[in-house]
């Protein structure tokens, strides 16, 4: 009962006028980073967080999440106009809503993917509303060694999950450890790694090597295809933003089957909206009674999957939000934020400050409701967006991600750590190295070595604390199975590929 | 070929690592594993992490047909001097943004590279330079971050 009356005094807390300003401004944000291609949310709120510093920490934690699940939303639009996704998660609404939008049915895309978005979003926050409370319990009983097992197992599986070789997923996690350990150590207060250089005193700034890896990253492979002179065609925007019955009747079920299998995906560490619609659209397809529509402009393979990636951003916020684990890229700049505003969530925050987890869920359902109003009869408006020559864009993102970094402490080094990171990034896409879990790695790399610590200390030095209990064996299991699956299981990669070729 | 580049990478960073751990100094009161104990678990985890993929390495080459692609690679390289132009022409920014001050070095920074990503059109590159770097620099006023005025007097 207790907690009913915390969900319905968030709504008093998001409903604030100004809070209902930060929530359009998140969703607004997050519907034009969406649309671009050229910028995807991890590297907007990573961008966002130096100007947030002045603001209530709810308010900037709820805009935080307007742009991540708004970002969602966006992705479709560009999807399935210029057959990029806008974002990653909506590569496979590409394969069937450009074929849609070839056959003059673009409208009808759309429309389904805003309102398919829309359903499964909300029913995703349902989800979260849910699940929140029971989990917080659970994580109350967590030590420092249950915690250590929990991030091994969030790290193990982004590895293993992110990108073609998990070998290059594990050096670019432990890259991001060690880059982690540069800094004064908190416990013995000893600098290491600084080489001498005062800016390193403080352990490399997360938010530099975010905006860094992703936006900067993104500025230069964006550059490098301007350069080429591959750019997408755009299909004109004709006819009603509406679908037919026939079409809504085929697209309900995908919707609610891709909700939920978005929702359960995005609370597991790891495999993130991408894999929630790809699993979704392979689901459907075996589903169909006519498989060979898809690829083709099958209603029900823009339906399923952009639900799926709707509802994984709030199954992700749920680790986020109980455990204070992030489970991919795009949450773990989140957490990176809630640290910069020196809050730590997880179990004790839901105790402590009800009003701000609260605020913060109940404003997504009102943040779906404004992006449905935003993806439906304004979409016109974002998708001249794409009109903007990337000659004016990227060099503008660099200049907003230089302004950004120089505005968190004003010091002309963190400019060249930035673009250090830039290349960085670049660099790890050319060889092929994910990112993802570098920034998952980074973000969490104090708390890991801390409760890594803590834990010995607590034992006395005994290593067999890290086991010593049923929910860090489970954990720890968790980790190796999922550390080896990427062996056990080839059949996977050739499931996925079997997806992508028949669509392509 | 990047393969190899990465493990030999990977190799010398896990070495340079285990040298920068040996260096730290610590005094192992009441924490039983003090400051480098976790950074040598690292250092092991990455040298595992790069043994792993010297297998996926050998077992792709034996697997793979031998180079393929090795007509593309000439022609793919083009962006490369362009891109390392713009690292510099970054660099260069960065190092007049305090003494030209944010509005002038954003502009002439982004007038260059419009002028270059978005050739032929003046006005339009000219006209959102400009407008850009005064509006962020109004706006982050607004919002009380002090971007450097530099020259101007304002």
């Amino acid at each position: 009962m207790e907690t009913l009356q915390h969900i319905l005094n968030g709504f008093a807390v998001c409903l604030q006028p100004i809070n209902l300003m930060y929530t359009f401004i998140g969703v607004f944000f997050g519907t034009i980073v969406g649309v671009l291609p050229g910028i995807g949310p991890s590297a907007t709120i990573a961008l966002l967080i130096p100007i947030t510093y002045g603001m209530d920490p709810t308010s900037a934690l709820i805009m935080l999440a307007g742009i991540y699940y708004g970002a969602k939303y966006g992705g479709s639009t560009t999807a399935i106009l210029i057959n990029t996704p806008g974002e990653a998660a909506s590569v496979m609404t590409a394969i069937d809503g450009y074929q849609m939008a070839r056959k003059g049915r673009a409208g009808a895309a759309l429309a389904i993917s805003a309102v398919g978005s829309f359903i499964a979003g909300t029913l995703g926050v349902v989800g979260l509303t849910l699940f929140a409370v029971p989990l917080t319990s659970m994580a109350l009983k967590f030590g420092p060694a249950e915690y250590f097992a929990l991030m091994l197992f969030a790290m193990t599986a982004v590895s293993s999950l992110a990108g073609k070789s998990p070998a290059k997923a594990a050096i670019s996690t432990i890259l991001g450890l060690m880059i982690a350990t540069i800094g004064i150590d908190l416990q013995s207060g000893q600098p290491r790694y600084t080489a001498e250089i005062p800016e390193l005193q403080d352990g490399v700034g997360f938010v530099i090597a975010v905006v860094g890896l992703f936006a900067v990253t993104e500025v230069f492979s964006s550059m490098e295809e301007m350069i080429k002179g591959v750019r997408p065609q755009m299909i004109k925007l004709r006819g009603k933003l509406w679908f037919t019955r026939e079409e809504w009747n085929r697209s309900l079920m995908p919707i609610m089957r891709g909700g939920v299998i978005g929702f359960v995906v995005g609370v597991l560490p790891g495999a993130g909206g991408t894999i929630a619609s790809i699993m979704t659209y392979v689901w459907e397809k075996r589903l169909s009674k006519h498989p060979e529509q898809f690829g083709h402009g099958a209603i029900e393979g823009v339906a399923g999957p952009e639900a799926a990636n709707n509802s994984d951003t709030a199954g992700a916020m749920v680790p986020l939000l109980t455990l204070g684990i992030p489970g991919g890229g795009a949450t773990a700049v989140m957490l990176g934020a809630f640290i910069m505003y020196g809050i730590q969530p997880g179990p004790l925050l839901f105790q402590n400050r009800p009003d701000l987890v609260w605020g913060l869920v109940d404003s997504m359902y009102i943040g779906n409701i404004m992006l449905l109003i935003l993806n439906l009869p304004l979409i016109g408006l974002f998708v001249r967006l794409l009109y903007i020559p990337g000659g004016i864009l990227m060099p503008m993102i660099l200049a907003i991600a230089t302004i950004g970094i120089y505005a968190i402490n004003g010091n002309p080094v963190e400019l060249y750590m930035l673009l250090f990171f830039g290349i960085i990034g670049y660099v790890f896409r050319k060889i092929d190295i994910p990112v993802a879990p570098l920034v998952l790695a980074l973000v969490l790399g104090d708390m890991m070595e801390q409760s890594f610590r803590q834990a010995l200390t607590i034992s006395g030095g005994n290593p067999s604390i890290l086991v010593g209990s049923t929910i860090c064996l489970i954990l720890v299991a968790l980790s190796v199975f999922s550390a080896v699956l990427p062996f056990l299981l080839p059949r996977l990669k050739a499931w996925r590929e079997g997806a992508q070729a028949d669509a392509a | 070929m990047a393969d190899r580049l990465i493990i030999a990478c990977c190799v010398v960073l896990a070495l340079a690592y285990f040298y920068g751990t040996s260096q730290i100094p610590s005094l192992e009161i009441g924490d039983p594993l003090g400051p480098k104990t976790f950074p040598y678990l690292l250092g092991i985890a990455l040298l595992a992490a790069t043994g792993l993929l010297v297998v996926e390495h050998w077992k792709e080459t034996r697997s793979a047909a031998p180079e393929p692609a090795k007509k593309t690679d000439k022609a793919d390289r083009r962006h490369l001097p362009v891109l390392a132009g713009v690292v510099a022409w970054f660099c260069v920014y960065f190092a007049v943004f305090e003494t030209l001050g944010f509005v002038i070095a954003t502009s002439i920074f982004l007038l260059a590279l419009m002028a270059w990503f978005n050739r032929g059109r003046w006005l339009a590159n000219i006209l959102s330079a400009v407008l850009f770097s005064v509006g962020s620099y109004v706006m982050f006023a607004w919002l009380d971050v002090r971007l450097p005025a530099g020259i101007l007097p304002f």
